[in-house]
């Protein structure tokens, strides 16, 4: 008995316990309840401040980048005042040489200038500018104007020895400005002798510039077409060079496809399965007038001779001693750099971009189918004349004609053979558009067959008529025993039947009209498709044809048509 | 412009001199292209343009055919000759153009419209169709298009 006592004594404190137990485990769960609520609300704040961590870093690298252009624009203006103040301080005097070199070939034309002046100035800018070439090439002008041989031939070998080249087409130009054939043949005698086809100077395209324009004599004109042609046979003996032109044109031919006047052919764009090509190909074809027009304003527009002699000359011998000196360039280079920096608000990429665009004006020095090419590209960029163009464009006309070749069948390859319509489901195959009787044949029978498969899909309404057909029958047995159910039930069976029938006929109906619609409609569209086909074809056919009239015009370009020497004097370069 | 100077007066400049690398480059490179690329004779545009069907089936018209193509392509390699020429057919509306087998196999084959021709040849088809070309020459890695005036153009 005592024993069961304390048994129950111990049992309640045990229960006691375990609901102590049980209410801690409670309190527990409400804290992990709060607990998790908690962690909810740090997660949202998670959440959030994520958010707002990456609009601050989107923000922050935009600052960067803002921060950074900043900091290239305030360097780059920084630079290009420095590298000016350097290029002032190294070449400073050489625009001033320049500007005299002008000034002293107009004032000896004026008579207005005293003898004494020239020689004074001549040797102040001789102490000014050491190692500059147009500096003692000044000099020599000056004792040769005075007559003073001595230091005329000095100041000629010191000239030389600074730069032979431009010394040497200084002395040729000049001479040639003041009728001394014979020393104007022997100066372009001694360019054309050191030079290199395969590293040509910038300045030969002056040489090229002058000859070309007829400012000199006849006889130079021969002499520089011998070298050429010397020089023509050695570049186009391999493959190297001359595809690399080719290359060159090939692209420039490229860049010239139009773009598309979009609504031309509204419903092939729509129904052409192919109408990417075809569209593509229709670039290509508008592609020959552009060219024409362009090949044809190159050579008319070289027949314009109005300039005298003497302003071309003027005007040749203006770049040569204006143009900058190889010196000066790295420094120019640097300039133009920081000016296309400031000018891309700081951005270095595409300054960079720009600058490696332009870099062809600045390279010094190109090979002699280079130096056409760019000359018949860019003109402008090249610094020579429409005139030139057209020798650059004659000379490289085995080329260009090759280029256009592969232009051309290039893009007669990509011309497609039929148009692939698909309408309405209907799909079809057209060469030229003009069998509309046999599609519209196909396009008819293609509808015959929808509709007969849309006719299938109506199900006959089995179950309906059957029921009706049991009510009726039914209806039919009761009539002899109740006359008037009978009658009915045989009525309602009756009309059952007679509907769902109906039903279906007039669904078949409807399908049957909406394809009728559908065929109607089509048949409008391919009819257009096969018109707008016949058109298509018409116009790439009538625009390919033009790519033998630029074959033609390319073919007739020759390098005589471009000398302002009389036809006689000129002679076939190739 | 220093080095203009240098010029004048060091004849033996590199600059005026190609070196033997490149000089061994522009002979191959005139080996290859230059020569692939030559105009064609206007005996060979006229024998492959309007070709006689007929007298390829004897023996001595492909001799003759074969002779022409060695006479054009001179004493160059048999893997740089042409595989086959593709020219316009007109035996018939239906057709279209034929591949002239140059290989071992020698043969001719027509083509109808839209019937597809071997892959290598294939890509000349359109070329062939057109009327500025008079046919076109089918090589292992090029085509060559040929111009009635006998121009060749590398595709």
């Amino acid at each position: 008995m005592a024993d069961y006592a304390i048994s129950y004594a111990d049992l309640s404190n045990i229960y006691n316990a375990l609901s102590t137990v049980n209410g801690n485990i409670s309190t527990v769960n409400s804290n992990i309840g709060t607990l998790s609520d908690v962690q909810q609300v740090l997660a949202n704040k998670q959440e959030v401040m994520e958010i707002e961590l990456q609009n601050f870093m989107k923000v922050f690298a935009e600052f960067v980048e803002t921060d950074a252009k900043l900091k290239n624009l305030q360097l780059a203006e920084t630079r290009v005042g420095n590298l000016r103040q350097e290029l002032q301080l190294k070449f400073g005097y050489y625009s001033e040489i320049r500007r005299m070199a002008t000034g002293i070939l107009q004032g000896v034309d004026s008579g207005i200038v005293g003898n004494e002046t020239i020689k004074s100035t001549t040797e102040e800018v001789m102490l000014k500018a050491p190692g500059y070439w147009l500096a003692p090439a000044l000099v020599a002008l000056a004792s040769w104007i005075r007559d003073d041989k001595s230091t005329c031939d000095k100041a000629l070998t010191e000239s030389l020895k600074r730069d032979d080249y431009k010394s040497t087409l200084f002395f040729m130009l000049l001479t040639r400005r003041v009728g001394r054939n014979e020393a104007s043949l022997t100066w372009l005698e001694r360019y054309f002798t050191h030079q290199n086809p395969h590293d040509l100077d910038r300045e030969f395209i002056t040489v090229l510039e002058a000859v070309t324009t007829g400012v000199f004599h006849p006889a130079s004109r021969t002499l520089m077409m011998k070298y050429v042609k010397s020089w023509l046979n050695e570049l186009v003996q391999g493959d190297t060079f001359i595809n690399e032109q080719k290359k060159q044109w090939l692209k420039f031919f490229e860049a010239f496809r139009p773009p598309l006047h979009s609504d031309k052919y509204p419903l092939l764009k729509q129904y052409a399965k192919n109408w990417v090509t075809l569209e593509s190909s229709l670039r290509d074809v508008n592609t020959n007038e552009i060219l024409h027009g362009h090949f044809n304003s190159i050579i008319s527009s070289s027949y314009d001779f109005s300039s005298s002699t003497k302003v071309k000359l003027d005007e040749i011998l203006n770049q040569l001693v204006t143009n900058f000196d190889d010196e000066e360039l790295p420094l120019q280079k640097k300039v133009r750099l920081n000016q296309l920096i400031i000018e891309k608000d700081g951005d270095k990429d595409s300054a960079q971009s720009v600058m490696d665009a332009e870099e062809n004006i600045y390279k010094e020095k190109v090979d002699f189918l280079q130096m056409l090419t760019n000359a018949a590209f860019d003109p402008e960029s090249a610094g020579v004349t429409k005139l030139t163009q057209s020798l650059a464009v004659s000379i490289s006309q085995p080329w260009i004609i090759e280029a256009h070749d592969t232009f051309t069948a290039q893009c007669r390859k990509r011309y497609p053979q039929i148009i692939e319509l698909v309408i309405d489901g209907f799909a079809s195959t057209t060469k030229n558009g003009s069998d509309e009787k046999e599609q519209i044949l196909k396009q008819e029978s293609f509808y015959k067959s929808e509709i007969e498969k849309e006719l299938k899909k109506v199900e006959f309404p089995l179950s309906t008529v059957l029921i009706g057909s049991l009510i009726g029958l039914v209806g039919l047995v009761l009539i002899l025993t109740s006359f008037i159910i009978g009658l009915l039930g045989f009525g309602i069976g009756g009309v059952m039947i007679w509907n769902s029938i109906n039903n279906v006929n007039k669904k078949k109906e409807q399908v049957r009209i909406k394809l009728e619609e559908r065929k109607k409609k089509a048949k409008e569209v391919l009819r257009g498709c096969l018109a707008e086909t016949v058109d298509y074809q018409k116009e790439i056919s009538t625009e390919d044809s033009k790519a033998e009239k630029v074959r033609l015009l390319l073919k007739t370009i020759t390098p005589q048509d471009f000398s302002s020497v009389s036809q006689d004097t000129a002679r076939n370069l190739i | 412009m220093k080095n203009m100077g240098k010029i004048i007066f060091k004849t033996d400049d590199a600059q005026l001199k190609l070196n033997s690398d490149q000089r061994s480059q522009l002979q191959s490179g005139f080996r290859s292209e230059r020569d692939i690329l030559k105009k064609r004779s206007a005996k060979y545009v006229r024998i492959f343009s309007s070709l006689d069907t007929k007298s390829l089936t004897e023996v001595q018209g492909w001799n003759k055919l074969m002779q022409q193509v060695h006479e054009e392509f001179g004493t160059a390699e048999l893997k740089s000759l042409p595989i086959g020429i593709v020219s316009k057919c007109f035996l018939g509306e239906s057709y279209e153009v034929h591949i002239l087998d140059l290989s071992a196999a020698q043969i001719i084959k027509h083509f109808k419209l839209n019937e597809a021709m071997p892959s290598d040849y294939e890509k000349a088809r359109t070329l062939a169709l057109h009327n500025a070309y008079a046919f076109v020459e089918v090589y292992t890695d090029k085509v060559i298009v040929i111009r009635e005036d006998g121009s060749a153009i590398k595709i």
